[in-house]
C-alpha cells in the first residue's frame, strides 16, 4: 500500500514537474549553432535574430560557429545534442539534405535527426554573368550550352550545394544543354573568378549578388523562384522563361535535435516568430538582400520533407553524371 | 589627384572627430587583445563584436571593426616573441626568429621593430590603396586558379631555403605538412579522406591547434627538461633596436611592405602566405642565411611588416570590387552589409564620406597602434623576467584555453597536445618546423587551385602553360629549383660531416 502511495506521489510529481520545466524554460543561455564560419550570410541572419530574440526570451542566445565540411560538422553536433532546448541550430536546405543523401559523406545524422522549429530565410537561386559577358539573357546561355555542349564553364559555390542542383535542373529542362561544371568554394571565390573571366556563368543566390548587381559589375539573368525577387525586380523568373520546374533556393531555418518537448518547441516558435517579425530584423535582413520567409510547425516540416525528396533525385543524378 | 586629396582631407575630418577617434582607439585595444589570445583569431573576434556595432552609426562601426582587424595583426606578435605561441596564424613565422631574439635578451628590439615595421607597412599600403587601388585590383582578377597554383608551386620550391641545415629534412617536413593537410573532406568532391569515421576530422586538423602545439607546447617540453633556466635579463639597451639592427631591418621592411600589399590584392591568398614569402625572401637575400632561426632581426621585421601591409592591401578588392579576400575581410564585409552598406565601386559614389573616413581612419589607426605599442614594449619584455616555471604553467593554460575556444572542442585540445609531443621530438631530432607549417598552409590552396584549373579546362593540363602569367611562374619555379640544387649539392659534397 505504501509502495502504491509512493508510486502515485512520484507520478504526480513527475506530471507536475514536466510542464513546470517547460514553463521555466529557458533558465540558462541557449546555444544557437551555425554550421558555417562567422561572417557568412547564415551567420549574419543568426546573429541578427539572436540579438533580438534574447531580449524577448530573457536569456542570452549565443551564436556558436561550428564551421567545416560544408556544414556537416555543425549539423553532426546539433543532431548529437541533448533535446532539452538549450542547443538549437540552423539547417541549410538543401545542403543539409544532400549531406545526408550522399553516401560518400558518411553523415551520422539523417532526415529524422532534427526537430524543425521555424524557418527564417528563403534565398532564391539566381543565374548571373559578369557585366562584360556576351551572354545578355538566359536564352543566350542555354543556346551556347546546346551548340557547344560541355564548354560553357558554369560555377557552383560547392559540390552538392543548391547551386549545383540548380545547374542540373537547367540541364534537365533543356535537353541537349550541357555545362562544364566548376565547383568553387563559396560566393567570394565565385565572384572573383567570374569577374576575372575564368568562369562564363555562375549559379548562386540572390542575397550573394545584390550588391554587385547594384554596383553594375554583374548581370543577373534569371531567378529560380515562383515569383520575382523584390531585390531584383527587373530579372525574370525561370517560370517566365518557360522552365517552371527550375525552382531552387537556399533556405535557412532553426531546428533542434529530435525528441524535443513540444512545449519548449512552442515557446521557441512564439519568441522566434515575434523576433523575425520585428522591424529591426526585417530591415537588417533586407539590407543584406536576404528574403525573410517565416514557416512554422507543419508548414516548415512539409517544406523540409519536400526539399528532401527533391534533393534525393538530383543528388543521385549528380553522383552519376559523367562529368561531375 | 586633387580631388582624391580633397576627399581624403574630408575623410580625416570625419575620422578625427572625438567619437570616431575613440572607436578607433577601442578597436586597436580590443584587436591587440584578440591578437594576444591564441585561438580567437581576427575573423572570429570581429564577428563576435559585430552586434556591438549595431548601436553605432555605420562610419563608427566600420572604423572600430577595421581597427580590431589590424590591431589583431599586431597583437599576435607579442606572444610569438615572448612565449613562442603564435597569437594568430599570421604570426607563426615570427616565432622562429622573434622568440630566438627574446632568448638572446632582445625581446624589446623584436617587439619594437615589429611595431615600427607594422606601422610603415600599414601606412604605405594605405597610401597605395588611395593611389593605385582601382587599376591594380582589376589586374589582380586576372590571377585565376592556374596562376594561383603556379604561385603556390613557386612558394613550395622556395621552401628549400627554409630547410635549415639539411635539404632532405626540409623536404621531408614539407611533405609531412602537405600530407597532414589532406586530412578531412575533399574540398572538391566531398569525400572524407583519412578521417577514420571521426566527425571531428572531417574538417581536417585545425591549423591553430597544430601550430600552437608544435611551437608553444613543444617549447614548454623542450625547456622543462632542462633543470633550470636562467631568467632572461633584458637590459634597457635591449628595448630598442641597435643601429646595426635598424640598418638590416629597413630593407626587410620595404620588401615586406611590397610583398604584403601585392598579395593582398589577390583575393584568397590569406594573411599567412605573405609572411612566409617575406621570410623566405629575406633568408634568400641575406648574406648569412644560416643564422636565420637564431634571432635575426630581418626575420621579424619582414614578415611583421608584410602582415600589416597585407591587412591594408586586402581592403582594395573589398572596396573596389566588393570581393572579400580573406575570412576576416568577409566578416568586415558582413558588417558593412548589416549596416546597410554594400562594398564595391558603388560605395565610393554612394557614400564617399564613409569610404574616405574609413580610409583616413586606417592612417589614424596605424599611428594609434604605434603610440599604444612602443611604450608597452618594455612592459611586455618584463614578462620574461618571471621565473620560467610560472611562465611555463601560464603558457600551458593559455594554449589550452586558446585551442579550446576556437570550436569549443575538446578534440582540438588533444590535437594540440599531440602536436606538442611531435614538435618536441622534431626539435630534438633537429627537423625544421617552418617547412611543415608551410606545407600545411599551401596544401589545401594548391589542391583547390589545381583541381579548379582542371575543371575549367575539362582535364587538360595545357591550361598551365598556355596562360602567360602561369607559364612564366612555372618557369621561375624551375629556375629556383635548379639554383637550389646547385647551392645545396656542392656544400654537401664538400663537407659531408656537416649536420
Amino acid at each position: 500500500m505504501r509502495l502504491l502511495k509512493l508510486a502515485i506521489a512520484a507520478t504526480a510529481v513527475a506530471l507536475i514537474a514536466a510542464p513546470a520545466m517547460a514553463q521555466q524554460y529557458p533558465s540558462r543561455p541557449i546555444n544557437l549553432i551555425v554550421a558555417f564560419p562567422a561572417g557568412g550570410s547564415t551567420d549574419i541572419g543568426a546573429r541578427v535574430v539572436a540579438g533580438i530574440a534574447e531580449r524577448m526570451i530573457g536569456q542570452p542566445i549565443v551564436v556558436v560557429n561550428k564551421g567545416g565540411a560544408g556544414g556537416q560538422v555543425g549539423w553532426t553536433e546539433l543532431a548529437r545534442a541533448k533535446p532539452d532546448g538549450y542547443t538549437i541550430g540552423f539547417l541549410n536546405l538543401p545542403a543539409t539534405n544532400t549531406t545526408i543523401l550522399d553516401p560518400e559523406r558518411q553523415a551520422i545524422f539523417n532526415e529524422g535527426s532534427f526537430t524543425p522549429i521555424i524557418n527564417q530565410v528563403l534565398d532564391p537561386g539566381v543565374v548571373w554573368v559578369a557585366a562584360n559577358s556576351p551572354f545578355k539573357t538566359m536564352k543566350d546561355v542555354i543556346d551556347a550550352a546546346k551548340s557547344k555542349p560541355g564548354t560553357v564553364r558554369a560555377a557552383t559555390t560547392g559540390i552538392l550545394s543548391d547551386d549545383h542542383l540548380a545547374i542540373l535542373m537547367v540541364e534537365e529542362a533543356n535537353p541537349g544543354a550541357t555545362f562544364r561544371i566548376v565547383h568553387l568554394l563559396g560566393g567570394a571565390a565565385q565572384m572573383k573568378e567570374t569577374l576575372g573571366g575564368n568562369i562564363d556563368v555562375s549559379f548562386d543566390n540572390v542575397g550573394g549578388i545584390v550588391p554587385q548587381v547594384r554596383g553594375g559589375q554583374v548581370r543577373a539573368l534569371a531567378v529560380m523562384d515562383i515569383e520575382r525577387s523584390k531585390f531584383l525586380p527587373d530579372v525574370p523568373t525561370m517560370k517566365e522563361l518557360g522552365m517552371p520546374n527550375v525552382i531552387s533556393s537556399s533556405t535557412r531555418g532553426i531546428a533542434g535535435p529530435k525528441g524535443m518537448d513540444p512545449a519548449v518547441v512552442k515557446k521557441l516558435q512564439d519568441v522566434l516568430s515575434k523576433a523575425m517579425a520585428d522591424a529591426d530584423h526585417v530591415k537588417r535582413l533586407e539590407d543584406a538582400g536576404l528574403a525573410i520567409k517565416i514557416m512554422i510547425g507543419a508548414d516548415y516540416e512539409k517544406y523540409y520533407k519536400e526539399t528532401h525528396e527533391k534533393a534525393k533525385k538530383y543528388t543521385e543524378w549528380a553522383k552519376n553524371r559523367p562529368q561531375k | 589627384m586633387v580631388e582624391t586629396l580633397q576627399h581624403l582631407m574630408t575623410g580625416f575630418g570625419a575620422a578625427l572627430t572625438p567619437v570616431n577617434l575613440t572607436f578607433a582607439l577601442i578597436g586597436c585595444i580590443l584587436g591587440t587583445l584578440i591578437g594576444v589570445l591564441p585561438g580567437i583569431g581576427p575573423a572570429a573576434g570581429t564577428a563576435i563584436l559585430i552586434p556591438l556595432t549595431f548601436q553605432l552609426d555605420a562610419t563608427g562601426a566600420i572604423i572600430m571593426l577595421a581597427a580590431i582587424y589590424y590591431g589583431a595583426m599586431y597583437g599576435g606578435t607579442i606572444t610569438s616573441v615572448l612565449i613562442n605561441v603564435p597569437g594568430e596564424a599570421a604570426s607563426v613565422i615570427t616565432c622562429l626568429d622573434g622568440h630566438a631574439m627574446a632568448k638572446n635578451g632582445r625581446a624589446g628590439a623584436a617587439l619594437g621593430i615589429a611595431a615600427i615595421g607594422s606601422f610603415i607597412g600599414g601606412l604605405v599600403a594605405t597610401i597605395l590603396l588611395v593611389v593605385v587601388a582601382t587599376p591594380l585590383s582589376k589586374l589582380a582578377l586576372s590571377f585565376g586558379p592556374p596562376e594561383f597554383f603556379a604561385l603556390m608551386l613557386v612558394g613550395l620550391v622556395l621552401v628549400t631555403s627554409l630547410a635549415g641545415e639539411s635539404l632532405i629534412a626540409g623536404v621531408l617536413m614539407t611533405v609531412l605538412g602537405l600530407l597532414i593537410s589532406l586530412i578531412g573532406i575533399d574540398p572538391v568532391r566531398g569525400a572524407p579522406r583519412f578521417t577514420f569515421g571521426i566527425p571531428e576530422l572531417y574538417d581536417g586538423l585545425g591549423f591553430i591547434p597544430v601550430v600552437m602545439g608544435l611551437f608553444g607546447i613543444g617549447e614548454i617540453l623542450a625547456t622543462a627538461e632542462k633543470p633550470y633556466r636562467e631568467v632572461i635579463k633584458t637590459k634597457l639597451s635591449g628595448l630598442i633596436p641597435s643601429r646595426d639592427e635598424w640598418r638590416r631591418s629597413m630593407g626587410a621592411i620595404w620588401r615586406g611592405t611590397g610583398i604584403g600589399f601585392f598579395l593582398g590584392l589577390i583575393p584568397g591568398v590569406g594573411a599567412i602566405i605573405p609572411t612566409f614569402m617575406s621570410y623566405i625572401v629575406e633568408k634568400r637575400l641575406s648574406k648569412h642565411p644560416e643564422l636565420f632561426g637564431t634571432g635575426v632581426i630581418e626575420g621579424v621585421a619582414g614578415p611583421e611588416t608584410a602582415n600589416n601591409s597585407y591587412a591594408n592591401g586586402a581592403m582594395v578588392p573589398l572596396l573596389t570590387l566588393g570581393i572579400p579576400s580573406s575570412p576576416t575581410i568577409a566578416v568586415l564585409m558582413g558588417a558593412f552589409i548589416v549596416n546597410g552598406l554594400t562594398p564595391g565601386p558603388f560605395l565610393f559614389q554612394e557614400r564617399p564620406d564613409l569610404v574616405w573616413a574609413v580610409i583616413a581612419s586606417f592612417f589614424v589607426g596605424n599611428v594609434l597602434l604605434l603610440i599604444l605599442n612602443l611604450p608597452l614594449v618594455g612592459l611586455w619584455a618584463k614578462i620574461l623576467e618571471i621565473p620560467y616555471q610560472y611562465i611555463c604553467a601560464g603558457t600551458l593554460l593559455f594554449c589550452m584555453i586558446g585551442a579550446y575556444s576556437i570550436n569549443q572542442s575538446v578534440f582540438d585540445l588533444w590535437v594540440m597536445l599531440g602536436c606538442g609531443v611531435i614538435g618536441y621530438l622534431l626539435r630534438k631530432l633537429n627537423f625544421p618546423l617552418a617547412p611543415l607549417v608551410l606545407g600545411l598552409i599551401l596544401g589545401p590552396q594548391m589542391e583547390k587551385s589545381l583541381r579548379t584549373s582542371l575543371e575549367m579546362s575539362a582535364g587538360d593540363f595545357s591550361i598551365f602553360v598556355t596562360r602567360p602569367l602561369s607559364a612564366s611562374m612555372l618557369a621561375l619555379a624551375i629556375v629556383i629549383l635548379v639554383l637550389a640544387a646547385l647551392q645545396f649539392a656542392p656544400k654537401e659534397i664538400r663537407d659531408p660531416n656537416a649536420d
